[in-house]
């Protein structure tokens, strides 16, 4: 009966039911919706997350080439071969020398050198990658060990960096006795030829070249070497007597009396270059022919640099669990000022040792050693407070002494069995002394942790 | 302030002579100095609009990471008032960026910066990919290389081609002997 009075009402109850369920029917429908967004939060991103794993939403492919190149710039010539075999169009962007070498040069030592000018740029990118690969164990300290040439001949002490178009090794130099800089000269520059093949020259006068001219004269004066490398940490350089002179003709050594004045030089010496220079007529003036044949007699007069082997200075720098080590200088008894070498053995010892010694013989007596490396730190006992006072520090006259604070106190011995100090700063040097004497000789630090050489005298 | 209000209450020939002294006077550098100072302390908004219409305020300095918004100022400042559009980017992606140039322009150590470029770069690849089209557009080097190194890191892990093109989605176009060829020129060539 209810309903069918509602069912009589029709025009307004209709209308309400309707509007009821309408309003109903609403209500479910957005509960509904509610939930299938829920459940497409649910489960879709899980999809997605799974198809990220096997699929770049975005692929590699989309995105434009200088960028692609820019991610390959990041990765090994080995990660390259492999990427390079995935598709042909990877494999033809990966061949060519211009794009893919560039970059991954211009990543690795863009900021250190002038990629383009090695080689006068004519190289390719591919080698010039291999070339400065090579050429990048070489940056940092080198020392000489044994000695077969005359001392100004061969440094004991070989600093390599980058330069523009080449790596340059040089001496490093004490001054005088008067101050803490240090001297740089060009020693060994080594480069490549517009050919490919590596050129390297012996600066023996140590002038080095004025600005980037290659000037002829300079040119003459080179030595040109070889460096072997022997395997980790270790060089040999040997004068090659058998290199031509680019950008000129071949050496004349036509007549006879050219060759039986060059008494130093080998058979096979003489035989190659007959060959090369019939092998090679070019046609050059009759007086540059003479002045190369003068200049010839005068390279060959030279007496040979004899073989040398450098050996790398691995630590360089000290860190904090080894504050000792490193390269160092100070002056010791008031005369020039000296190199030092400090390093800590396998057994907890350490060594120091002069680095000119180091060149002479494996027997030269170290400077100090001991062999436990622990600090004594504050508060010293009065004895050592003792040891300390009234020392007097070893610098060159106009530097001023300023007292550091000893953070710490290591015992050690030297070759005349009579015991030291070496009193570590705060400042991170350090300063030793025997008890024989009242000095004491305080060193600084030859390089900072970067790699550069610390006050360098301007030239 | 106080010298020219005063000046109001006398005739105009006083004033101008008060000005001359108000123009003398130090109070009056002072009063030029502090509003100086006031003018360059307030730094300047910078607005984005992205390609799907939001709009985003940001410091200058903040701003000026970006080498492109950092030509686009210098060029037209005509523009700051209406925002600059960024044709390319999306809110979502630039608010990412956002995030970064704001953790790179605060001070701190480099160690902090880099476990938080670690953090930063765990994000899923389709926004890696959004993050390199979106900082090679608006020119920001350090991120670029971020996340360039980061997918770089990718492909070197994995251990040959074929994970390679399961990764990134790469049709294999070779044929087996092709393919075997290939691999052999290129280990050669990049050994």
């Amino acid at each position: 009966p209810d309903l069918n009075v509602v069912d009589q009402d029709i025009p307004l109850s209709k209308n309400l039911n309707f509007r009821k369920i309408h309003n109903y029917l609403i209500i479910l429908k957005k509960s509904l919706l509610f939930i299938l967004k829920l459940c497409f939060s649910l489960f879709f991103p899980r999809e997605r997350r799974f198809q990220s794993r096997t699929k770049m939403a975005l692929p590699f492919c989309d995105i434009p080439e200088d960028l692609q190149l820019r991610i390959l710039s990041f990765l090994s010539p080995a990660e390259i071969s492999s990427f390079a075999c995935t598709s042909k169009r990877y494999a033809s962007l990966c061949r060519e020398d211009g794009k893919i070498w560039h970059v991954m040069c211009d990543r690795k030592w863009g900021k250190k050198t002038q990629i383009q000018k090695w080689g006068s740029g004519r190289i390719t990118y591919k080698l010039l990658y291999k070339t400065l690969n090579g050429l990048d164990n070489l940056i940092g300290f080198w020392r000489l060990c044994g000695r077969a040439n005359p001392p100004d001949s061969s440094p004991p002490l070989v600093f390599f960096e980058w330069g523009s178009s080449f790596v340059l090794g040089s001496r490093v130099l004490a001054i005088s006795d008067d101050t803490y800089q240090v001297r740089k000269t060009p020693f060994l520059e080594m480069g490549i030829s517009s050919e490919g093949r590596s050129e390297n020259f012996l600066d023996l006068d140590g002038n080095g070249r004025s600005g980037d001219e290659i000037d002829d004269d300079w040119r003459s004066n080179l030595v040109p070497v070889d460096v072997n490398f022997m395997g980790n940490g270790h060089i040999m350089v040997e004068e090659n007597r058998f290199s031509r002179e680019e950008h000129k003709s071949p050496v004349a050594k036509g007549s006879s009396s050219d060759e039986s004045e060059d008494a130093t030089s080998p058979p096979s010496f003489v035989v190659s270059e007959m060959y090369t220079q019939l092998a090679n007529k070019t046609t050059s003036p009759r007086s540059d022919r003479r002045r190369q044949r003068k200049k010839e007699k005068e390279r060959q007069a030279r007496i040979k640099w004899e073989p040398e082997h450098f050996i790398k200075v691995s630590d360089f720098s000290p860190t904090v669990t080894k504050p000792l080590q490193g390269l160092w200088k100070g002056f010791s008894e008031g005369r020039n000022m000296e190199l030092y070498m400090v390093k800590y053995d396998e057994v907890g010892g350490i060594i120091c040792k002069k680095v000119e010694d180091l060149s002479l013989s494996r027997h030269t007596s170290p400077v100090f050693w001991t062999r436990n490396h622990a600090f004594a730190r504050c508060p010293f006992s009065a004895e050592e407070e003792l040891i300390l006072d009234g020392r007097i520090h070893i610098t060159p006259l106009p530097v001023e002494v300023c007292e550091e604070v000893v953070s710490g106190i290591l015992y050690m011995n030297s070759s005349y069995d009579l015991a030291g100090r070496v009193w570590l700063y705060e400042n991170g040097t350090f300063g030793f002394g025997f008890l024989r004497d009242q000095f004491i000789v305080d060193l600084k630090r030859v390089a900072f942790e970067d790699g550069c050489l610390a006050d360098v005298l301007e030239a | 302030f106080h010298f020219l209000s005063r000046s109001q209450s006398n005739s105009l020939t006083t004033t101008r002579v008060l000005y001359k002294e108000i123009h003398n006077s130090t109070a009056h550098y002072f009063f030029r100095r502090i509003s100086s100072l006031k003018l360059t302390k307030m730094s300047k908004k910078i607005v984005l609009k992205t390609s799907d219409g939001e709009s985003f305020e940001i410091d200058d300095s903040i701003a000026l990471q970006s080498e492109t918004i950092a030509h686009l100022i210098g060029d037209d400042s005509a523009s700051t008032s209406n925002g600059f559009p960024l044709a390319n980017v999306t809110s979502n992606v630039l608010s990412t960026v956002i995030e970064y140039c704001k953790k790179h322009a605060s001070v701190a150590s480099e160690e902090e910066l880099k476990k938080w470029d670690a953090e930063f770069v765990k994000v899923d690849d389709s926004t890696i990919f959004d993050l390199i089209l979106a900082a090679n557009y608006l020119n920001i080097s350090g991120l670029l290389d971020l996340t360039c190194q980061t997918v770089a890191d990718k492909i070197a892990a994995c251990k040959d081609a074929d994970e390679i093109r399961a990764t990134f989605d790469i049709e294999n176009d070779f044929t087996p002997e092709e393919e075997e060829e290939l691999r052999r020129e290129n280990q050669w060539s990049f050994q």
